[in-house]
């Protein structure tokens, strides 16, 4: 009986230890997979785009040129305005220092008053919630639409900031 | 119970749970990138992290899933729902607790179909009933010997 007992127990435990290799095989397989069909966008989570030295500015009525992080801290030491593209509740919650909030959705109305505020010559870096969201590319065409001829944009956005424990403003634009 | 009955109880549960995880994952799938905004809402993991999370999980689910549904490997596919499940219920109860207001990013990326975390709660907690049913219910995949 006893004999019986534990090979039913070595049974088991060899059961459950196939049981898990087989979920664990079930995850890697199906994380490959997605890691694999999203391979572009992974590579640019992880290692970014060309930084700043390596790529041309930005001319009047072309494309706005990508910034990494270490570019966006450099420009904005040396005056360039950084536009907040997301909806005014998030950039009430956290915004890069001094950074002037130009919401996509609201952008008719609120792009003669931020004329009035920046000089059409002041470097600008959009950004908005990080890689795939598309406002501050629709933000920064429209500001080199309108005469801005330094517009670039930093696909990394507001969470990859915060992510870097670089320093986070909040509260709403005056 | 008897066996026939126990049979239709484990199929029911089998199609329940593999078709809502094919589905979760087929439409977060579809926009990996929103369900990455999605998964930053929570404020639980480094940027990177995030779409890390967001490439692979949907495959994961619908991996399992469709094992569920096409009665394939279904005690170790239940083993990764439920597991995933209960993660799911960990980080909902984490938002809630920090009085997140967040869309939970369970199937549609904050439109249609999107759930309050509380309201996702329920669902996933309920969800835990059939996938522990499965576990119970199906016959070992593994007959050694």
């Amino acid at each position: 009986m006893n004999f019986i007992a534990g090979r039913k127990n070595i049974l088991s435990s060899l059961n459950l230890r196939s049981l898990f290799r087989e979920a664990a095989l079930i995850c890697l397989v199906g994380a490959a997979l997605g890691l694999g069909v999203n391979q572009a966008l992974v590579r640019d989570v992880l290692f970014g785009h060309e930084p700043i030295a390596t790529v041309v500015p930005s001319e009047s009525g072309g494309p706005a040129f990508p910034v990494a992080i270490e570019d966006v801290v450099r420009m904005l030491k040396s005056g360039a305005v950084a536009v907040d593209a997301r909806a005014r509740e998030f950039f009430a919650e956290g915004h890069l220092p001094g950074a002037l909030s130009l919401s996509v959705g609201e952008l008719d109305e609120a792009l003669a008053l931020f004329m009035e505020k920046v000089p059409l010559n002041t470097a600008l870096i959009v950004y908005c919630s990080g890689y795939g969201c598309p406002d501050s590319e629709d933000v920064a065409m429209r500001l080199m639409s309108a005469g801005f001829s330094d517009v670039r944009i930093y696909e990394g956005g507001f969470p990859e900031w915060r992510d870097a424990g670089l320093p986070v403003e909040t509260g709403g634009q005056p | 119970m008897t066996h026939r009955w126990t049979i239709i109880a484990e199929n029911i549960c089998r199609w329940l749970v593999g078709g809502v995880f094919l589905y979760a994952g087929a439409v977060k799938a579809g926009d990996v990138v929103a369900f990455a905004g999605d998964v930053a809402n929570y404020q639980l993991f480094p940027y990177a992290v995030n779409f890390l999370i967001a490439a692979a999980l949907p495959y994961i689910e619908m991996l399992a899933g469709a094992l569920l549904v096409f009665n394939r490997r279904v005690r170790a596919a239940a083993l990764v729902v439920g597991g995933l499940n209960l993660v799911f219920i960990v980080v909902l109860i984490s938002a809630l607790a920090r009085g997140l207001d967040i869309d939970c990013g369970c199937f549609n990326s904050a439109g249609q179909g999107a759930a309050t975390v509380v309201a996702a709660l329920v669902r996933d907690v309920a969800l835990m009933v059939p996938i522990v049913l499965i576990s119970l219910l199906k016959k070992d995949d593994f007959r050694p010997g």
